[in-house]
């Protein structure tokens, strides 16, 4: 892209002749407000905040839409810029209700600091105070179209990014109001509760339940780190106050989910419901009672002295490289809590963006590794991809509970795995077809996808650091091996197999480490306490072979993985 | 020098703004040896005297047309009017009832709630004060000169508003000193 020169604030600069006039400040250093403009989605040039002048242009022009041209010379703060901006924000402020001093997000609003920066002490315009509806159908965030001010973010990420689409407008002009598919309550919609929409919403409009007057921008510190439930491996801000976190969001620097989260990620851990193990706990006669650690470490390694090699150690995806490696050295055989695809990855999750073909073997990515299915469903939506669906149903209405059932509102056809070979001819004619599965579809999309020149595939093995303990020696999947003690190493895992559970109530001797009690209570003999993702630090794998970093964010009473764990080590010798 | 003289009034308030006032502690001590309080609602005198003052201060927002009539006499007897407070600056909480009809809102209030006794009614005497159907900010009713809002206003900004006029300047309410709430 070649270069033109632009004088802005009397700052020369050459920059890329594609950008816009925002974009070239930013560059340059020089800040414009916005509020409909998000760096992460398209600009509209909506809400008109963003307004410069450009000398031999007849009027203001919004910084975020316009394009930069050779010579050209902005000012962003003249006096007839900034009365504009005042102007625009008085009408904002007009349209519905902002009383600041029962909003939620009053100190953490957009709108609101930019009230202050351009000093509005009062509101010029009569204020028709219009009644709209509150939403609070929903589970994690409630949808006050009072303070809405159209700007639209929220419907464009859903678009743009998600690919879900859910959201639109309804009505027109200052009645327009922000609605869910044919104009249903949110919580009865197509919306998967990924609050992607809840993160770029610059006003209190969106508002999150959990951390809704919990802290306001100058009281909380952000932590980036990873969120461990599933190997898409997605970046997560930690908004934290006090030690405690009180939200989650998506961090837009990071690979390969750039902002976006799912309901797993953003909200699960924080409407957890589960009891907390805070100290080690021993059954005894069907009761369970705390007992001092030293006491459980020594229990511990009676029950593994006895048993010598008999021992088997489970983890979940929610251990780290770290606390794998050291249990790696612990007698017995290692397992992974999570089936294993046998077949390795030849593509990442970045080619899912430009992937013209997508064919998903005998997985629901609307379930399972979710914001790879938005990868997907965006490609469909904004690029014109196709997805092909290929599950155990035969073509027609995919049954529910279906693996194809979830994504068939993007697939421009379904197939039976007997007609599969049928994907190998469509795919044939893509430029870049991908073949995406699980542990259940690996096989065959393995096999399909070397039937095609051009082919790749993306393989998906459950819980969020498999790829890294498998590295770490856990190369097998627990299928009900015999042992006389089982170890479980479980973090906070809440989506278990029903036949785990099953397999260890038979089985002799079973200790389990993890954050929460529940299910675990109901076959363990002895539970070790164990940090959760906000409050440890090491490394993960993710599915795309991507070292990440996890951060703790908070601090604990609960002690240590590795303290606890060599400390039971050192009793063993 | 002279001193300034000052009234102040309150509209439909909770009186924090009045609050806010007295908060100023011993600054009171120094402004009040510029400034001579006139009347206020927590002092003997209630009303600006008819030979004016030079500054009026308004809490509240104007819910009825006595309020409404308080406004203007302050507005008719004062040199610089300033509108302090959320309520009197944009309508405040007190704009909650604006979602409501006011029969409603009354009824509400007097027979609804789970602390209003048996058997009681709205009352209707003419004598009292009649509610607006809406709540109207200060502003909406007569001109304002400046505008101090906050629920309540910080102490020091009411002290820098008023240092400031006491020494003749204007007073500017920049990022630091503006609160919405
Ligand atoms: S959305 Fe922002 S501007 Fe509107 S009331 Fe809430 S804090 Fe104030
Ligand atoms: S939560 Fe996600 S799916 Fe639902 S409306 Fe918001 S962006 Fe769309
Ligand atoms: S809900 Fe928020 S993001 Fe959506 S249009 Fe309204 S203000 Fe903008
Ligand atoms: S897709 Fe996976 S890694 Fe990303 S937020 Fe959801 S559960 Fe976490
Ligand atoms: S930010 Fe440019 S028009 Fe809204």
């Amino acid at each position: 892209m070649p270069n033109v020169r632009v004088t802005i604030n009397g700052v020369e600069a050459a920059v890329p002749a594609n950008m816009t006039v925002l974009e070239a400040a930013q560059a340059a250093g020089i800040e414009i407000p916005t509020l409909c403009d998000h760096p992460a989605i398209e600009p509209i040039g909506a809400c008109r905040i963003c307004l410069v002048e450009i000398e031999k242009q007849r009027t203001l022009q919004p910084a975020c839409t316009f394009p930069v041209f050779e010579g050209m010379v902005a000012h962003t703060h003249s006096e007839k810029a900034v009365e504009a901006r005042r102007f625009i924000l008085d009408l904002l402020f007009s349209e519905r209700n902002h009383f600041c001093m029962f909003c939620q997000m009053s100190e953490s609003c957009t709108l609101q600091d930019l009230a202050y920066e351009y000093e509005l002490d009062h509101w010029k315009f009569h204020r028709p105070m219009p009644k709209f509806s509150v939403d609070a159908s929903r589970e994690y965030f409630v949808m006050d179209h009072n303070r809405c001010i159209l700007c639209r973010r929220c419907i464009r990420i859903c678009d743009e990014l998600v690919g879900n689409g859910t959201l639109g407008l309804k009505n027109r002009g200052a009645d327009s109001m922000v609605t869910a598919d044919m104009d249903v309550p949110f919580g009865e919609s197509s919306c998967i509760s990924c609050g992607s929409c809840l993160q770029v919403c610059p006003t209190g409009a969106l508002a999150d339940r959990a951390s809704a007057y919990m802290g306001a921008t100058a009281e909380i510190d952000r932590i980036k780190t990873r969120c461990m439930a599933c190997p898409v491996g997605c970046g997560t801000e930690l908004i934290v106050r006090e030690n405690r976190v009180i939200r989650v969001e998506g961090d837009w620097d990071a690979e390969p989910n750039h902002g976006l989260l799912c309901e797993i990620g953003r909200f699960v851990p924080l409407h957890e419901h589960r009891d907390r193990v805070r100290e080690p706990m021993v059954r005894s006669n069907g009761e369970w009672n705390a007992v001092e650690m030293d006491e459980a470490l020594a229990m511990v390694n009676e029950k593994l002295r006895e048993a010598g090699d008999d021992v088997a150690t489970i983890v979940s995806g929610f251990v780290t490289v770290e606390e794998g490696t050291l249990l790696a050295q612990s007698p017995g055989a290692k397992y992974l809590m999570h089936p294993i695809a046998s077949e390795q990855s030849s593509a990442t999750q970045a080619d899912l963006d430009v992937a013209d073909l997508f064919v998903v073997v005998n997985t629901d990515l609307t379930d399972d590794f979710q914001v790879a299915g938005m990868f997907i469903k965006r490609g469909v939506r904004q690029r014109g991809a196709r997805l092909l669906l290929i599950s155990d149903a035969a073509e027609g209405d995919a049954p529910e509970g279906d693996a194809a059932d979830g994504m068939s509102e993007w697939a421009m056809r379904r197939l039976g795995t007997a007609e599969a070979n049928e994907a190998v001819a469509i795919a044939g004619g893509a430029q870049m077809p991908v073949f995406v599965a699980g542990p259940e579809g690996a096989k065959l999309a393995t096999e399909l996808a070397g039937q095609v020149a051009n082919a790749k595939a993306l393989i998906f093995t459950p819980g969020g650091n498999s790829r890294g303990l498998y590295e770490a020696g856990f190369q097998q999947a627990f299928e009900g091996q015999d042992a006389a003690v089982y170890h479980v190493v479980a973090g906070e895992i809440s989506r278990i197999a029903p036949e785990l559970l099953e397999q260890l109530k038979q089985a002799g001797t079973v200790i389990v480490t993890t954050s929460y009690r529940q299910p675990w209570d109901e076959v363990a003999d002895l539970i070790l306490p164990m940090p959760t993702t906000f409050e440890k630090a090491g490394t993960t794998v993710n599915a795309d072979g991507m070292v990440c970093e996890v951060v703790a964010g908070v601090e604990t009473r609960a002690i240590p993985f590795n303290e606890m764990f060599n400390s039971l080590a050192a009793l063993a010798q | 020098m002279a001193k300034i003289t000052l009234s102040t009034d309150w509209l439909d308030v909770c009186s924090g703004c009045h609050m806010s006032l007295l908060d100023m502690d011993e600054l009171l001590i120094e402004i009040l040896e510029h400034v001579q309080l006139l009347s206020s609602p927590i002092t003997d005198l209630k009303h600006p005297p008819e030979s004016g003052v030079d500054v009026g201060i308004l809490t509240g927002a104007v819910s009825n047309d006595h309020q409404e009539e308080v406004a203007r006499r302050m507005r008719d007897r004062c040199g610089i009017l300033i509108s302090m407070g959320d309520c009197a600056v944009f309508g405040g909480i007190c704009t909650m009832r604006n979602f409501f009809d006011t029969e409603e809102v009354l009824s509400y209030a007097y027979t609804e709630t789970d602390s209003t006794a048996p058997e009681q009614e709205v009352p209707r005497s003419p004598e009292i004060a009649k509610l607006y159907p809406t709540v109207k900010s200060v502003r909406d009713i007569v001109k304002v000169d400046y505008h101090l809002p906050g629920c309540p206003p910080p102490a020091h900004v009411i002290a820098y508003v008023l240092t400031e006029l006491v020494a003749g300047r204007e007073p500017k309410l920049t990022e630091d000193l503006l609160t919405y709430d």
